[in-house]
């Protein structure tokens, strides 16, 4: 690795001016990202700020019908949290299923989502569960979070502090993972909430994306029939040495009437 | 910059360079080579340790990071002449062949107990998904495991 | 894994040519260009600033020209090394025609990576190839002033 200083403020107030203070300083949160590709020599940050320390970041509660999630949480805490499991299940299986148990010991849902990898399991479940995330600043609605493959609406020196996500009245999160990584070859979250349905897809595209046609068609009828007609386009989609596009595509409508067999 | 941790029980304090890998630390400045390095990626978990109890990987984990905490390696594991009772149950079952993923995957096991003292097969293997060996098929380290896990 | 697209300029054919071999045109169509010197005949030495997600990293590249056939055709491929990272290849097939109102610029474009970077990121190869050829000929085309078709894979 490059040579870079370092520092772990206790405060987010120290955090933010010590990233406002270079341009080329980072955070660092679970590191399972940042590291490996600096590692590589792939990024060749300054400074890295590590919040850590910040105790306040970490966590789970629940407020005002909503699960809100410290973006320090690792994402073994969020799978082995009572709160989480009772309240919505699904979410919790969904950080159950990322990487392996080390992985999940450090990685951190706040990391996961500012990240916006395009095999992610987190973005779906943000987008499927119409969750917000919460900054120093302001409060940004999971459908305008994620914008592009790796992009969100954060600004440069923007950290996430939290994730609502209101509780829904059911949800499943069903991942075909990929047999090394386990990052999702293709994930889907089905959700009922309490201001509708939602289907969000992850690994299939460069972003995650709703497939509002099987909304609609759930709308009316909550089975797993209703929507195995409904093809979604895979021209733009992902392709590696694990799946084609066109698998990715198959595997979009496969997921979605798995997870909807299981929100039951 | 100054760090003091602690590393099988005993405070030390030194000089690292931030940039400093904790797998590094321990196996360079501190002499501590039972904790392997496989991959380097983050992927095959030769180099896991316990990080105020709980498992991870000290390829991805700078040294700075674990300031003020407690780090458990492989050596810290026996007493004395008396192994602990999972390197006891990997002895038993022949759950190691060349034995560089050994360290990892006992360091790994143990932190499984901790959290499920009766685990299934299914949840054995499903735990180790980020231990890699190239050896031995798993399948006598998923014995080893039932095997400690028993005679808890 | 071949990347496909297809622009349409309101130039002629020999127009868009005179552009694709440009220096100055391709340096600043490239994403990321920040220098582009060259280095013999139908070769040049860049420095491509990459920045994807958490990748930020300056990489030496050669852009060579070959299988000129103008004004119809060439094959554009630059290759980089990534030291510790392992190496990349970008190449992409070019080929004008002439239309009623100008000229069709079709693409087929492939990436391929060794070494460690192949090993962590083989999954975002295709993506991150399909962005860098679009912003590219989007580049490339929105300086002849006309809107691009989508581009398709
Ligand atoms: C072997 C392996 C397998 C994996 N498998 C999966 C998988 O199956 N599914 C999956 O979803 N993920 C997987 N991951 C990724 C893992 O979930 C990471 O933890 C996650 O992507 C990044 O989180 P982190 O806390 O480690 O972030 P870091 O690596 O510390 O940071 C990542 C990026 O986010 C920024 N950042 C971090 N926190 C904040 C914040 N609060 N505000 C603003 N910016 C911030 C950092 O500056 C950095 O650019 C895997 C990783 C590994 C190594
Ligand atoms: S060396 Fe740490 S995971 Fe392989
Ligand atoms: S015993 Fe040789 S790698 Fe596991």
């Amino acid at each position: 690795m490059y040579q870079f200083d370092y520092q772990a403020p206790d405060s987010l107030e120290a955090a933010l001016a010590a990233l406002r203070e270079n341009d080329e300083a980072k955070i660092v949160a679970g590191g399972m990202t940042l590291l490996p590709t600096m590692k590589l020599r792939l990024a060749r940050p300054e400074a890295l700020i590590d919040i850590n320390r910040i105790g306040s970041l970490a966590g789970v509660t629940e407020k005002n019908r909503a699960i809100v999630i410290g973006a320090m949480t690792r994402h073994a805490d969020v799978a082995a949290s009572k709160l989480v499991r009772d309240r919505i299940p699904g979410l919790a299986d969904l950080a159950e299923t990322i990487g392996d148990p080390q992985v999940r010991n450090r990685g951190t849902i706040g990391g996961s989502v500012a990240n916006n990898d395009p095999a992610a399991d987190y973005p779906a479940g943000l987008v499927g569960l119409g969750a917000t995330v919460v900054t120093d600043r302001r409060e940004i609605a999971a459908d305008d979070f994620f914008t592009d493959m790796f992009e969100t609406a954060l600004e440069a020196d923007e950290i996430i502090t939290a994730v609502h996500f209101p509780i829904p009245k059911r949800a499943a999160y069903m991942k075909f993972p990929n047999p090394a990584s386990r990052y999702a070859i293709v994930g889907v979250m089905v959700a009922e909430t309490h201001d509708g349905i939602r289907v969000a897809v992850t690994g299939a595209a460069p972003c995650v994306f709703r497939v509002t046609a099987m909304e609609d068609a759930l709308k009316k009828d909550f089975t797993p029939d209703a929507i195995a007609p409904i093809a979604v386009d895979g021209a733009e989609f992902n392709e590696d040495i694990h799946a084609s596009a066109e698998y990715r595509a198959h595997l979009v409508n496969v997921m979605a009437r798995r997870a909807v067999a299981a929100v039951g | 910059m100054k760090v003091s941790f602690s590393v099988n029980g005993a405070e030390l304090s030194g000089d690292v360079e931030p940039r400093t890998l904790l797998v590094d630390f321990l196996r360079n400045d501190l002499g501590l080579t039972g904790t392997h390095v496989g991959c380097d990626t983050s992927q095959c978990g030769a180099c896991v340790v316990h990080l105020d109890g709980r498992s991870i990987k000290s390829c991805t984990l700078l040294a700075v990071q674990a300031e003020g905490m407690q780090v458990t390696t492989i050596e810290g594991l026996a007493d004395g002449d008396a192994l602990h009772p999972m390197q006891a149950a990997f002895r038993e079952e022949h759950g190691l062949q060349c034995g560089f993923c050994t360290p990892g995957m006992i360091m790994s096991a143990i932190d499984l107990l901790q959290n499920n003292a009766a685990p299934t097969e299914k949840e054995i293997r499903d735990w180790l998904e980020g231990n890699l060996c190239r050896c031995t098929g798993y399948q006598n380290i998923v014995k080893s495991i039932q095997t400690n896990a028993k005679s808890q | 894994m071949d990347i496909q697209g297809e622009y349409h300029i309101a130039a002629s054919p020999t127009e868009v040519w005179q552009r694709l071999i440009d220096p100055d045109v391709l340096s600043a169509c490239i994403p990321g260009c920040e220098s582009m010197t060259r280095a013999s005949e139908d070769a040049y030495d860049c420095a491509v600033m990459a920045k994807y997600g958490p990748v930020k990293a300056k990489f030496k590249t050669t852009l060579t020209l070959s299988n000129i056939n103008a004004p119809v055709s060439y094959t554009l491929s630059g290759r980089g090394q990534g030291g510790a990272a392992g190496f990349g290849e970008g190449v992409a097939d070019v080929m004008l025609e002439e239309t009623s109102d100008g000229t069709a610029l079709r693409y087929t474009a492939r990436f391929n990576a060794g070494g460690r970077i192949a090993q962590v990121g083989s999954r975002l190869i295709v993506a991150t190839t399909r962005k860098f050829a679009d912003k590219f000929f989007a580049a490339f085309s929105s300086g002849f002033d006309v809107a691009a078709d989508d581009a398709t894979a």
